[in-house]
Parts: structure tokens; C-alpha cells; sequence
């Protein structure tokens, strides 16, 4: 039979080692939100990359048809918008520090996951429109260079990719994103709650 | 901010490891433990400006880790989780048994304790006066003594239980 005070000492005599240190844990908070922050960073280079690579190919090459202008234009002009789109969607994230201004930041991320909603939603239907339109004129001029099959798998293959982004590929997106995206959310209001606990 | 980030290492270094004791008495996990002493000290880290020494820096800080114990399995998505303590807790009775077989049986005894009276009988195993736990409970030292002799009596009693199976 063992009393309270034996209970007592064994508790005590149980050594715990606390692995994180004080700036680890600072450091390990901020991980979370810096993930999502490079994850839009990211987005946004790609973005730009596109955008760089279809301007290279609008500069260095001679295209004879005014449709392969307007073509490319439209893509560019789609791209550019797009871009600036996501640029504001990671300013929203990155101007606050959740461990600095938590209301703000929190109310910063709301902000966010319903403009990413949006951009996976009726934007990128838009996106994917103008997108198409500015192919279906770039084709025009390019598709008479090319023979039958080349033409066919061409149109083919660009149909499939587009199919493939805005189905498959945008859905996996959207649920890992708005699942990632909700859990900071559900953490930092659940710490924000208890905000005014305290003192 | 270079003088508060001092300010919270300072208070990090001399409170996570009761704090961390307390959080892991409670979920009986490292990991939880892990998660809660973080949100803790975030809490804190964020709260710093706004402690006006009303009372003990710890005894804050207790409150805030006990709030954030509460709050933490009582949310909807960790209630499944909860479930699971007991299940965790048998497996680190295994893990443990080599080692400390006394310990984990005391983890999992202090897990069939009411989620209050853990986060008490914690505080008490830890020395904490009478009045800070009061203090951080939210009850009077009156009805707390009675409570504390209460629940002493069943973690007692539960632990002799299960060391004689």
C-alpha cells in the first residue's frame, strides 16, 4: 500500500526534459504561417516565370498573324492579372506577425482563405476562359506550321492539361489548401480566445 | 523587443519544465504535451506586456496552461484524441514498464481523474501552495482544501488499485 506522500515523491523524482527551447518555440510558431507564406511566394514565381517565358517568346520570335498577337496578349494580359491577384492574397499574410498583432492576423487569414476560395472558384473559371481564348488565337497561326498529327496532338494534349489542371489537379489544391488553412485558423483562434483569459 | 525576448527566455527557462510536467499529467502524451506547453508559452509571449504583477509571474502562467489544458481537448476535433488518451496511455505503460513501471502506472492513474481535478492534483504533486492553486483554479481555499483531500484520497486509492492487479 503505497500513501499520498510516496505518490508525491514519485512524481517529483520523475524527471521531464523539455526538448524546445525559448526561441525553438517562437521559431516553431511562426514555421506554420512561414509555410503558407512560401507556398503563395512560390505560387506567385511561377507565376512570373510564365509570364517572363511567354514575353521572351512574344519578343524573340517574328509572328506574322495578328491573331498570334492578340493570342499572346490575352495569355500575358490573363497571366499578369492572375499574378497580382496572388501578390495581394500574400501581402494580406505577410504584412502581420501572428505572435505580434494575433487579432489582425487572424482576421488577415479569414480574409485570405475566402480570397483563395474565390481563386480556385468563379476566378479561375474566368482564368481558365481567357486562358483558352488567348490559345485558341495563338493557335491559329501556329497549328498552320504543323502536320495533321502534330496538329491533333497539340490541341489534344493542351485540352487534356487544361482539363487536368482545372479538375483533378485544382480540387487536390483547394482541399489540402483550405484543410491547411482552417487548422491555423482553428489553433490561432482557439489561442486568441484565451487572450483576455489571463492576468 | 530585444529586451522582451530576454524577458521570455528568462520566464521560458525557469517555468516550461513544471509547465510541461503539468501538461503531460494531463494528456498523459509527449507530443500533446509538446503542443500545449507551445500554445502556453505563445500565449504568454504574447500576453507579456499586459502582466502588471498582480500576481506571481508563475501562478499566471499556470493559469494560462491550465486554461489552455482545458480549452485544448475540449475543442471538438481534439475530443477523438481524448478518446485515444487512454489507449496512448496504455501503450506508454508498455514503453515505460522496462524502465519506470511506477511512473506510467501513475500517469494513467492521474488520466482517470476528472479533467479539473487532474490539473489540481498536478499542481498539488508540484508543491504549489494552497492559494496559488486557488488562485489559478478559480476556487476558494476553503472549498479547495476539501477537494484537494478528495481527490488525493481517489488518486490514492486508484494507484493501490492498479499496483496490486
Amino acid at each position: 500500500m503505497q500513501a499520498f506522500d510516496q505518490i508525491q515523491e514519485l512524481w517529483q523524482k520523475h524527471e521531464v526534459e523539455v526538448k524546445v527551447s525559448a526561441d525553438e518555440m517562437l521559431q516553431q510558431a511562426k514555421k506554420e504561417v512561414n509555410g503558407l507564406k512560401l507556398k503563395s511566394a512560390l505560387n506567385i514565381l511561377g507565376m512570373l516565370a510564365s509570364f517572363m517565358a511567354i514575353a521572351a517568346l512574344w519578343i524573340f520570335f517574328h509572328f506574322e498573324s495578328w491573331t498570334t498577337h492578340v493570342g499572346i496578349s490575352i495569355i500575358i494580359i490573363v497571366i499578369a492579372v492572375y499574378t497580382l491577384i496572388l501578390y495581394r492574397d500574400y501581402r494580406l499574410i505577410s504584412k502581420n506577425d501572428f505572435t505580434v498583432h494575433p487579432h489582425e492576423y487572424l482576421n488577415n487569414l479569414k480574409t485570405y482563405q475566402l480570397n483563395r476560395y474565390k481563386l480556385y472558384n468563379s476566378l479561375y473559371w474566368f482564368y481558365v476562359i481567357a486562358l483558352s481564348l488567348g490559345l485558341i488565337f495563338y493557335f491559329v497561326e501556329i497549328l498552320a506550321y504543323f502536320t495533321s498529327i502534330q496538329k491533333v496532338l497539340a490541341i489534344g494534349l493542351t485540352f487534356l492539361w487544361i482539363l487536368f489542371c482545372s479538375t483533378i489537379l485544382r480540387k487536390a489544391v483547394m482541399k489540402r489548401e483550405k484543410e491547411r488553412i482552417a487548422l491555423l485558423i482553428e489553433k490561432f483562434e482557439r489561442i486568441i480566445g484565451q487572450i483576455s483569459t489571463p492576468e | 523587443m530585444e529586451q522582451k525576448d530576454r524577458l521570455f527566455k528568462q520566464i521560458f527557462d525557469s517555468n516550461s519544465k513544471k509547465i510541461f510536467h503539468l501538461c503531460y499529467g494531463y494528456t498523459g502524451d509527449t507530443d500533446a504535451a509538446n503542443d500545449l506547453l507551445q500554445e502556453t508559452f505563445l500565449k504568454v509571449w504574447q500576453n507579456l506586456d499586459k502582466f502588471r504583477n498582480k500576481s506571481l509571474i508563475s501562478t499566471w502562467i499556470y493559469r494560462i496552461a491550465v486554461n489552455t489544458c482545458l480549452t485544448y481537448l475540449r475543442s471538438e476535433k481534439r475530443q477523438a484524441k481524448d478518446e485515444l488518451t487512454d489507449n496512448i496511455i496504455e501503450n506508454k505503460v508498455e514503453e515505460f514498464s522496462e524502465k519506470n513501471e511506477q511512473v506510467a502506472l501513475l500517469y494513467k492513474c492521474i488520466s482517470k481523474l476528472e479533467e479539473n481535478d487532474r490539473l489540481i492534483i498536478t499542481m498539488v504533486l508540484d508543491e504549489l501552495p494552497y492559494h496559488e492553486i486557488a488562485d489559478i483554479s478559480g476556487i476558494s481555499e476553503g472549498n479547495l482544501r476539501v477537494k484537494i483531500h478528495r481527490i488525493k484520497q481517489k488518486l490514492t486509492e486508484l494507484y493501490n488499485q492498479y499496483a496490486s492487479v
